[in-house]
């Protein structure tokens, strides 16, 4: 995929085919723009070449795990953290954001273990559920002090797991994913980080159904998908000034609006046949939306929608084919409609 | 470079270390504080693969008075059995038995001298093929002891061949926040201590 420098210098290349912007401004205008970072082969092997080194060392020290005295062992783990997070300090004063982040995020795991490590070298009682969330704390913590994202997403990972791992349920009081999920969507757009973003859209999703005493409940889906309409739409907005992150988070929130928007139709309360058509509704028209801002996320959500909502609305007319011919019918000629309106409305070229 | 940014980041690696260390602390020293109680044990099947090595019990207080549950201990079954609350327990001979639980710790304190937050259930005869009378078993979050791979299987071989052996005992620290610390356990008359080096 080309880069947006690559894109600029063909476009300033027709521009000054066409007489548009004179030929001496071209290397000043591409001086201007800085180059897209991105990982060479060499820091990739690097990369992945520390991975391994750090699994090696782990492997080592689990084989000889019970030969190692409790203080030493509690040692070993703290020094760990303390070396992967203080180098991380370090990696800030040689202007090295990359190795800043990653060693965040490596201290982050590290103190997840370490809370895990510390209850079983010296038999402290605990919760998985408490262990988690204790990480989640601690892993947004590094990321507040360090400003990084990556360890921010470790740490709604973490939360997630808490809310929906051991001991926990789906029938309880909400978890902590309710309130962590929002909080990161600022940080993501403030960072400019699209990690984070796809980190926080895809917990703010789950954090939906996290922890409400029903399940199907159709009015809290109903709830859920206007949030997250309403989420989608702000972060529409802001694409031009954050880009990335809110482009992820409008297209993933408008896959969460669309698909909550269908699950409301489960609850036995619902509406059947009119929920299924404006169902039908809403992705057409998220649909147009996406054509329009030219988001594929978008226009993917909406065309699934628009099968689902389909497969519902023959589900509800009792697969009758008569009655679904004459609703089909009856949607396709709104749409057409609809359609030639906005055709006769666009101004001409 | 932003200049408070290395200080920040020390900062929190910092105080996230002292409070590890600082738990840390805190539970040895509750652990050493607390009145030591010996509650009987059992053993429990299977354990965990990636729980590390380690004994897994239960305490299992094998009733002496066929089908009296002591009172506020709910049957297996009993939708009513729902969440923590205090566990009282009495000295009988060198042991320490499940007295009763209550919702409250003043409550608890008429039935047991001594209190520690957690659940207890009764399985009365018929309800566990293995239980000739009430069998008590008590939830106090202690249910791992543990130790190198060749000492935790050895510890789990005794406790099984025990059945509910009526020396096998987990030495067990309340503290004054009326939570249970494991200090020890003893099985086939021999105590295996919880310890720092």
């Amino acid at each position: 995929m080309a880069t947006y420098k690559q894109r600029l210098t063909r476009d300033v290349d027709a521009w000054i085919g066409a007489g548009l912007v004179p030929s001496a401004s071209r290397q000043a205008i591409l001086e201007g723009v800085a180059e897209d970072r991105r990982f060479d082969s060499a820091t990739v092997l690097a990369v992945i070449g520390g991975v391994l080194a750090a699994t090696a060392v782990v492997a080592l020290v689990a084989a000889n795990w019970g030969a190692i005295p409790r203080l030493g062992r509690f040692g070993l783990v703290l020094g760990a953290f303390l070396a992967t997070g203080l180098g991380s300090a370090w990696a800030v004063g040689g202007n090295r954001p990359v190795l800043r982040h990653t060693l965040l995020l490596v201290a982050a795991i590290i103190f997840a273990a370490a809370i895990g490590l510390t209850g079983q070298i010296f038999d402290i009682v605990g919760t998985p559920r408490t262990a988690l969330h204790a990480a989640g704390l601690s892993a947004g913590m590094l990321a507040l002090a360090g400003a990084s994202p990556w360890p921010a997403a470790a740490a709604l990972l973490f939360i997630g797991f808490g809310d929906f791992g051991l001991g926990g349920s789906l029938s309880r009081a909400p978890g902590w994913l309710v309130l962590a999920a929002p909080m990161s969507i600022p940080l993501a757009l403030h960072w400019r980080s699209a990690a984070l973003a796809q980190a926080t859209a895809i917990a703010l999703l789950v954090a939906g159904v996290d922890g409400f005493p029903d399940l199907f409940s159709g009015q809290r889906f109903l709830v859920g998908a206007l949030t997250f309409a309403v989420i989608a739409v702000i972060a529409r907005g802001l694409r031009p000034r954050y880009e990335a992150p809110a482009a992820i988070l409008y297209g993933w929130l408008t896959w969460g609006a669309l698909l909550y928007f269908g699950l409301s139709g489960l609850d036995a309360k619902s509406l059947g046949v009119a929920h299924a058509i404006a169902w039908l509704s809403l992705s057409a028209a998220v649909v147009v939306l996406g054509r329009r801002d030219h988001h594929g996320g978008v226009i993917a959500a909406g065309v699934v929608g628009l099968f689902a909502a389909g497969a519902s609305l023959l589900w509800n007319l009792g697969l009758s084919l008569l009655t679904s011919a004459l609703v089909f019918g009856a949607c396709a000629v709104l749409a057409l409609g609809v359609a030639l309106v906005l055709r006769r409305a666009k101004p001409a070229r | 470079m932003r200049p408070g940014l290395p200080i920040r980041i020390a900062a929190a690696v910092t105080l996230l270390a002292l409070g590890l260390v600082g738990t840390v602390v805190r539970e040895s020293i509750a652990r050493e504080r607390g009145r030591e109680v010996a509650l009987a044990m059992g053993g429990y099947d299977p354990r965990s693969l990636l729980g590390g090595h380690y004994l897994a019990f239960q305490l299992l207080d094998v009733g002496t008075t066929p089908g009296q549950c002591p009172p506020g201990t709910q049957a297996l079954f009993d939708p009513a059995a729902r969440g923590e609350g205090w566990v009282a327990l009495r000295q009988a001979g060198a042991r320490h038995r499940v007295a009763g639980v209550a919702n409250s710790r003043e409550e608890a304190r008429r039935l047991g001298e001594v209190v520690v937050r957690g659940s207890a259930r009764c399985f009365q005869r018929g309800q566990r093929f293995d239980s000739p009378a009430a069998n008590v078993t008590a939830e106090l979050g202690i249910d791992r002891f543990y130790a190198d791979q060749p000492t935790a299987e050895a510890l789990g071989r005794s406790l099984q061949a025990g059945g509910a052996a009526p020396d096998a005992a987990a030495i067990v620290s309340v503290g004054e926040d009326g939570r249970a610390r494991l200090k020890a356990v003893v099985i086939a008359g021999r105590r295996h201590d919880l310890k720092m080096f």
